[in-house]
């Protein structure tokens, strides 16, 4: 069709042409727009460098003005924004700090647009508005990440797109909150729209503000949010003009395809400097717990487990390639997503580990890919899935990608890039109404501003110091949560004890608050939005011979004393795990305790009842015998573990004394020593894998399971590429060709 | 940014946890040396007690070595104990410990509800038999097949990616041979 980049600059005619292009180009070619030199690049490296800068520097000053002039609490605050500069069509340019590889859903909205003839009906022209929030059609993980498009035009000619994302605060589900956490389908995930024009010279149409007070629960802060988008989308676009003004237009519409394949050559080099070429196995579990949670929907009434398998392929080209054949298929519940948003989990690792010296462009998306089988929970065979949790148990896609590249790099002999990898975090969410009748929903986003960094080879994790999905690591500010949501106060945040994989290095400590509710009003209802839950780790396979991290548990404590006890001055609970000890030792009574290892229903709160999470857990490195054990007296004394998890778990006995009242532990070398030694002579006579296989075999040819377990293989056997996974189960365990569970 | 010669001594304080996290940013912040990986092998070397040569580590100490008498290329823990052909998983020839109960599981994951569900998922530990290291986890479902963690593409890796293939380039094809361990199980069932 076009014979190269010049040819497509000169005579493409339309959005359309341009996209035809660039996959035929590129495709054909193996370099981006089959570019094979980066002329402007070469012509003057200096003049191209300083226009990338400014393009850069534009969406920069894009997210810190607009989120300072119109925005929600959790858009002002948190890390899950992004602003960006993209092509006309849809490869990203440059993006602001914040959640970056959202840009993953600006090509699947654009191409979206542009396929489906948007240039025509309903048009895109200067000032228009587009917003989605859409799985299915514009690539969003779930419906509470809501974006913004603002075409760029330069002299008639359109040169591109302003983009923005956030999480805003509701998204106008049955369940409330930002991710609902139970759905049956796509009808029960909430205000979900595909990419429609809100608006026209700049400015949104009254339907739209009107469209967020009906359908959500937290209109005031959703329509901020809206207006904080566009506002920063106005901003690149205004300075976006200047810049081409300043370079040129042919010389913007070169240079942004080049440095787009300048940053795919980037990545092949890291990919080649980093990495091993092989085949590395992952897999994680997340659980759903419906049953009788929805005996109106049949369908849905269920227990099992949603199964997420990543084979990643390392080829000496060099180019990876995540391979989920063996995830479960899509179900009846909230956990679903579609190939974009399932990408943003996916690429996590890319922009973690590889555009350390490049640009962070598209540029990525070229030479690694992931691919889902037809039916899976990450590709459903419908349009009509729900999508409304994603995350749940996309980050551990995330985190087993991680892992796989940690394998690389440590094989590699670059320890300093490795961390036992986990993907946990939660939120807290809800609805309620206040005494005056106002009503309101809310989520809580501070588990998912920053959760604990895992194990490095060489060193502890720390607690609340990273998320895998942004560098803007931020749990935000208490007071700004407490004023955000009314009958919401913090009794307590502190990080928990023994809450982590523990390993020769261990992940760092999870962190728990307790949420003390005060005067809701006339009523208050909260639910979880996370990622795993207890019921199963996340990451199912440790580094080295460290232990996972473990995922959130929640306690309810309603119907107490609670609130007698504080006034009369007494000591509360600071974290989950210390109500359980304050209830078990009787210095807190309740009617009501609960403790949730999977997701729990929504909750009715009553004044002084307590809502607490744990969460945000980070995974180990190594084997715990090989910890030195004056690390574990250490840990004892700053009461990171308990003597329990120091002796059963790191073979360590200490001396325990008390100074001034205060605690003190040191270590007993002699009896630690001997300890350790017996460790390992009864890890000597454990059985072999060999006499394992022949018990195991017999158990799983009687389907000796409970019906979880049974139905999670069933569902990763039922995918498009499930039969591979029934093979590959068969042959591992050398049962009859036809076996099913 | 900028590109450092990170020593083998550098290399050294990393692997033993005592560089200081300074430099280990510094290392995080620069360009990667080319050479880590054969500095990298040399200090391996170094430090194991047997003298078959590091093709590759895989993890805490399990390596791939080319046997010195035989030329073979196997898996090898640090103690000395050999898996064999390092294209079958390493972890079918481990002993193995399973935690199913909670009692079992606390004794690991704690507090208690921090523990993954009996029956929903089981604790595997791996240990070493030649000398009781816990070599890897796995916390999955009852009857799941035992991963393969990592199986690396050697020969295309020493000859594509460091121009410099192994004398015995070609002998071994790249493939995942861990079933043939297991049909012969199967044939003592």
């Amino acid at each position: 069709m076009f014979k190269d980049l010049d040819d497509v600059l000169k005579n493409a005619k339309s959005l359309k042409d341009l996209l035809a292009a660039r996959d035929e180009l590129t495709q054909k070619t193996g370099t981006y727009y089959g570019i094979q030199e980066l002329k402007l690049k070469e012509e003057d490296p200096l003049k191209f460098e300083q226009f990338y800068a400014e393009l850069h520097s534009v969406v920069l000053r894009a997210r810190e003005h607009s989120r300072l002039i119109t925005a929600s609490p959790g858009g002002r605050e948190m890390g899950e924004s992004l602003w960006s500069l993209c092509t006309p069509d849809g490869d990203t340019l440059a993006n602001s700090l914040g959640f970056s590889t959202h840009m993953v859903a600006y090509r699947k909205a654009i191409r979206f647009m542009i396929e489906n003839g948007y240039e025509e009906n309903p048009g895109i022209n200067e000032g228009d508005i587009f917003s989605t929030d859409d799985g299915n059609t514009a690539g969003a993980p779930h419906p509470g990440d809501t974006y913004t498009y603002l075409p760029i035009f330069f002299d008639g000619e359109m040169v591109g797109w302003a983009a923005a994302v956030n999480h805003i605060m509701e998204a106008g589900a049955p369940v409330a909150g930002s991710w609902p956490g139970f759905a049956v389908d796509t009808t029960m995930d909430g205000l979900v729209f595909p990419p429609m024009k809100v608006g026209e010279n700049y400015t949104p149409a009254r339907w739209w503000e009107e469209l967020w007070k009906a359908r959500t629960r937290a209109p005031v802060f959703n329509i901020l949010d809206d207006k904080m988008r566009l506002t920063g989308c106005m901003y690149i676009e205004q300075g976006v003009k200047e810049i081409i003004k300043k370079y040129g237009l042919d010389y913007y519409k070169r240079a942004i395809r080049e440095v787009i394949e300048e940053t795919r050559r980037a990545i092949v080099e890291n990919i080649k400097t980093l990495c091993v070429p092989g085949v590395y196995e992952g897999t994680s579990f997340r659980v759903v717990k419906y049953k009788g949670l929805s005996q109106v929907w049949p369908h849905a009434d269920k227990d099992f487990m949603l199964h997420t398998r990543m084979t990643v392929r390392i080829s000496p080209e060099p180019k990876i390639l995540g391979d989920l054949t063996g995830t479960s298929k899509w179900d009846y519940c909230a956990f679903n997503g579609y190939p974009g948003g399932a990408d943003i989990a996916f690429y996590l690792p890319v922009t973690g580990n590889f555009l350390n010296n490049t640009k962070m462009t598209s540029g990525l998306f070229y030479d690694i890919r992931s691919y889902y089988p037809e039916g899976c929970t990450y590709n459903p065979d419908t349009p009509y899935a729900a999508f409304s949790n994603i995350w749940a148990q996309s980050m551990s896609m995330g985190a087993l990608h991680w892992n796989a590249l940690t394998r690389a790099f440590y094989a590699r002999g670059f320890l300093e890039e490795c961390i036992s990898c986990e993907g946990d975090w939660a939120g807290i969410q809800g609805a309620g109404t206040l005494a005056n009748g106002q009503q309101y929903g809310f989520t809580n986003f501070e588990q998912v501003g920053g959760v604990a960094q895992g194990a490095y080879p060489f060193r502890d994790g720390i607690p609340v110091a990273w998320a895998m999905w942004t560098q803007l690591c931020n749990i935000g500010n208490q007071e700004e949560w407490e004023y955000l949501i009314p009958p919401f106060f913090y009794l307590g945040r502190r990080l928990v004890k023994d809450f982590c994989g523990h390993g020769k290095y261990r992940g760092g400590l999870g962190l728990s608050s307790v949420h003390w509710i005060v005067q809701p009003g006339r009523d208050l209802y909260i639910s979880r939005g996370g990622a795993g839950m207890a019921q199963t780790p996340f990451v199912a396979i440790g580094q080295c011979g460290g232990y996972p991290a473990p995922n959130s548990w929640y306690v309810a404590l309603r119907n107490s004393n609670l609130n007698e006890k504080i006034k009369e001055g007494l000591p509360y609970p600071r974290s989950a795990d210390e109500i359980l000890e304050y209830v078990n030792e009787g210095k807190i009574e309740a009617k009501d305790l609960q403790i949730f290892k999977a997701d729990p229903p929504q909750l009715r709160m009553e004044d002084g009842d307590v809502f607490s999470d744990a969460s945000g857990a980070a995974g180990g490195w190594g084997d715990p015998l090989e910890r030195d054990p004056y690390m574990v007296i250490n840990d004892l004394n700053n009461e990171w573990i308990s003597e329990k998890i120091a002796y059963t778990c790191y073979g360590v006995v200490a001396k325990k004394s008390s100074i001034d009242g205060k605690v003190r532990y040191e270590l007993d070398v002699e009896s630690t020593e001997k300890t350790r030694e017996e460790r390992k002579k009864a890890r000597l006579s454990c059985q072999s894998v060999k006499d394992w296989w022949m018990k195991e075999r017999k158990r799983v040819i009687n389907k000796d399971f409970i019906e979880p377990v049974r139905y999670t293989y069933k569902s990763s056997f039922s995918t498009k590429d499930g039969e591979k996974f029934r093979q590959y189960y068969v042959g591992f365990w050398q049962l009859d060709k036809d076996f099913e569970l | 940014m900028e590109k450092i010669e990170v020593s083998k001594e550098m290399i050294k304080k990393l692997m033993d946890g005592v560089l200081s996290d300074q430099e280990v940013l510094m290392l995080q912040n620069s360009y990667k040396d080319h050479d880590r990986f054969l500095k990298y092998l040399e200090v391996l070397q170094e430090r194991v007690p047997w003298d078959d040569k590091i093709l590759m580590r895989l993890s805490e100490h399990v390596y791939i070595v080319q046997k010195k008498d035989t030329g073979e290329r196997i898996s090898k823990c640090t103690c000395g104990y050999e898996f064999g052909d390092y294209r079958v998983n390493w972890k079918l020839n481990c002993l193995i410990n399973v935690r199913k109960t909670i009692e079992e599981m606390s004794e690991v994951y704690h507090p208690v509800p921090a523990c993954p569900e009996p029956e929903w998922q089981e604790i595997r530990e791996f240990f070493c038999p030649g000398c009781g290291t816990q070599l890897a986890v796995e916390v999955v479902p009852p009857g799941y097949p035992i991963l393969f963690e990592f199986l690396p593409d050697l020969d295309s890796f020493y000859k594509e990616w460091l121009h410099s293939p192994l004398p015995d380039h070609g002998k071994y094809r790249f493939e995942d041979k861990s079933l043939t361990l297991i049909e012969k199980w199967s044939k003592e069932v």
